[in-house]
């Protein structure tokens, strides 16, 4: 019985002196602030550049397909054109019009069935 | 906008949100990291250790390892308090085992808390009281001695301790149990130099 009491109150007592030295801390020296802040800088990763700062530091930045096909052909404008009269070659060659064919007639005076953009071979020895 | 301005104050910011600000280059965020969490890993090591010089020098090692850690930390995965303490509790575990385990000595060095002649009758001064509940701490068992500072020191609850010391709540609670009879037992001899021994 008198043991029990004993036990008891040693836990009481244990927990006042646990209470105690939450109430006491170990402080960190300002030496050891100042190495841990140090270390943390050190070891700090570098912010990230954005592009206009890395063109300006030299880092080349490659260009776009559209870009440079642009560029190849004159600008923007100009490759506009180009794709457009590309679109409509095909479509007149793809429908052939009649009226197209009237034209063409009235212009050539004879009907145009076949263009022969490369001449035939005999073409070349008929001189001999 | 006052949200997001909240939400950017250092002083206020989750420890997880501070790192990764820090991760990505704020160095204010370096500096309110430390003001944060040295202080608690301070404590904690110091009542591990019972030695201050070597108790900062594994505070400074764990916090390296968290700056290396932060660019690879991965959102909700750990508290960064959870992880630095279990780092910590690594580091100390390592520095206990290269010392000689001499707990009666631990024990019988810690200050004399009152001369016979002198200080019976006056009582103690904290500092000593504290001292003696540190010799007793030196003088249990690693793993008792972390989970009844955590428990009762660090005022983790049970299941952070388990996470931290990387067992099971039922271990836990074993440990911090046989931690109190051992620390109870071992102050008894000095009840009434502790001042808590007095009956009635």
């Amino acid at each position: 019985m008198a043991r029990k009491t004993d036990g008891m109150q040693g836990r009481e007592g244990l927990e006042d002196l646990f209470a105690a030295m939450r109430e006491e801390r170990v402080p960190p020296s300002d030496a050891l602030m100042a190495r841990v802040l140090a270390d943390a800088l050190a070891h700090q990763p570098r912010p990230a550049l954005p592009v206009a700062a890395e063109v300006g530091a030299g880092v080349a930045v490659r260009p776009g397909l559209w870009r440079r096909l642009a560029g190849l052909f004159g600008g923007a404008g100009a490759l506009a054109g180009m794709g457009t009269a590309a679109v409509a070659g095909l479509f007149i060659g793809f429908v052939q019009p009649e009226g197209l064919s009237l034209l063409g007639d009235a212009v050539l005076g004879t009907p145009l069935e076949t263009v022969e953009l490369i001449p035939d071979v005999d073409m070349l020895f008929a001189g001999n | 906008m006052p949200r997001d301005m909240q939400a950017e104050d250092p002083a206020t910011a989750p420890d997880e949100a501070l790192l990764a600000r820090y991760a990505a280059g704020d160095p204010a965020a370096a500096r309110a990291l430390t003001l944060r969490l040295v202080p608690r890993a301070m404590g904690y090591a110091a009542r591990m250790l019972g030695d201050g010089a070597e108790a900062e020098d594994v505070v400074q090692e764990a916090m390296l390892r968290l700056w290396r850690a932060a660019p690879g930390w991965r959102a909700g995965e750990a508290q960064v308090s959870t992880w630095l303490y279990r780092v910590v509790t690594n580091l100390c575990t390592d520095r206990l085992r290269q010392r000689k385990r001499r707990p009666a000595a631990a024990l019988d060095e810690a200050p004399e808390v009152a001369d016979g002649a002198q200080g019976a009758e006056a009582g103690l001064i904290e500092a000593d009281r504290m001292a003696a509940l540190q010799a007793a701490l030196d003088a249990l068992p690693d793993r008792q001695r972390q989970a009844v500072i955590l428990r009762h020191i660090e005022g983790f609850t049970n299941p952070e301790i388990a996470e931290v010391m990387d067992i099971g709540i039922e271990a836990v609670e074993s440990l911090t149990a046989r931690a109190k009879r051992a620390l109870t037992a071992i102050l008894a001899g000095r009840r009434e130099e502790l001042g808590y021994g007095e009956e009635d």
